[in-house]
């Protein structure tokens, strides 16, 4: 099947908001989605982007029943590793059911990776769910290193009343 | 002790490597670090910055000088579903000056941060094994999110980025 993998402007927001949607549902966290339209166009779009975009666009006529044209993105945004320097962290990667196994993940990925060592970038990271096998799978083939296994790493977060609390000196 | 916490600048970039070095000995890792001072200039301190250092800095009671004892590395990153974040990198503290409330100052200090700049959490990494620093982050309410909610960390390395960056299509 023909696609088109391209950066993402500001104009595919309103497509990138309905994906992240259909991602979170598929990690069974539907719930947790507080993103807007709005948020995504401030904060990828204007002068310093907290994250960048890459979509993959088939042609007209395998556009879904919807009309969309847009299926599938990743979001990335550049790290720091203190021991290595530069890196890339690939936050969000998707391709709607009905066009996976077409190579356009791959395509994706491929793109973030090309983007991230002409940036300077000595590795890309990324976070999977434990329960997600054919995500697993899907990575694994590519050659990656399960940094949890391998090294015992948790992904660590404070937030919420827990970030005021941590703010403010109560402890 | 007295400590003063700052912004760090260019002229402390040997005090950063340093105490990375010290950090990843202490993760017993220190034949991993092939960063050099001039990565950090860089990177740290050009345009378009890839991270930010704070250091806290005091006057050893044996000198006249000032000594950089502690630096926490951090960065800004994006949550899909809830925006902004906060990512600390490193943090450490030089053993000598442990306990003295320059971690704590340090965590207060990139919390308030945080929030002042929208950001709706404070993510980091820790390693199974260090039992303090896990409960130094439980105590002020960080979250396992890889025990609670399953996510596990990959990474592909230079070589397998490049064989994809190249890859052809299928």
């Amino acid at each position: 099947m023909e696609f088109t993998i391209r950066a993402a402007n500001v104009d595919d927001c309103k497509d990138i908001a309905r994906m992240i949607t259909e991602l979170a549902e598929y990690e069974k966290a539907i719930d947790q989605v507080r993103i807007t339209q709005r948020d995504l166009e401030q904060d990828g779009f204007s002068k310093n982007p907290f994250f960048h975009g890459i979509i993959a666009e088939v042609p007209e006529p395998h556009k879904t029943k919807e009309g969309h044209a847009k299926v599938g993105y990743a979001l990335y945004y550049f790290s720091y590793c203190s021991y290595r320097g530069r890196a890339v962290f690939m936050e969000d990667l998707y391709v709607m059911p009905e066009f996976r196994g077409k190579g356009i993940g791959k395509a994706l990925m491929s793109k973030v990776a090309q983007l991230g060592l002409a940036a300077g970038c000595q590795q890309l990271n990324f976070t999977v769910l434990d329960w997600n096998k054919s995500s697993l799978d899907f990575y694994l083939n590519q050659g990656c290193t399960d940094t949890t296994a391998e090294m015992g790493y948790h992904y660590m977060c404070c937030k919420g009343e827990a970030l005021e609390h941590l703010a403010h000196g109560q402890l | 002790m007295e400590y003063k916490l700052r912004k760090a600048e260019p002229k402390d970039v040997p005090d950063i490597l340093r105490l990375v070095k010290e950090l990843a000995k202490y993760e017993e890792m220190e034949n991993q670090v092939t960063l050099t001072e001039q990565d950090l200039l860089e990177d740290g301190f050009g345009d378009t910055p890839f991270y930010h250092c704070v250091i806290a800095e005091l006057q050893p009671q044996s000198s006249d000088g000032l000594e950089v004892v502690g630096f926490a590395m951090y960065y800004f990153t994006y949550d899909p579903w809830v925006g902004k974040q906060l990512y600390l990198e490193d943090f450490f503290i030089t053993q000598e000056y442990r306990g003295l409330g320059i971690g704590s100052h340090i965590m207060r200090h990139l919390s308030d941060l945080a929030m002042k700049t929208r950001c709706s959490g404070m993510m980091f990494v820790v390693a199974e094994n260090n039992e303090s620093s896990i409960q130094f982050y439980k105590r002020r309410g960080a979250e396992d999110l890889s025990q609670e909610e399953g996510w596990r960390l990959y990474r592909f390395d230079k070589e397998s980025l490049v064989k994809m960056a190249s890859a052809r299509e299928e």
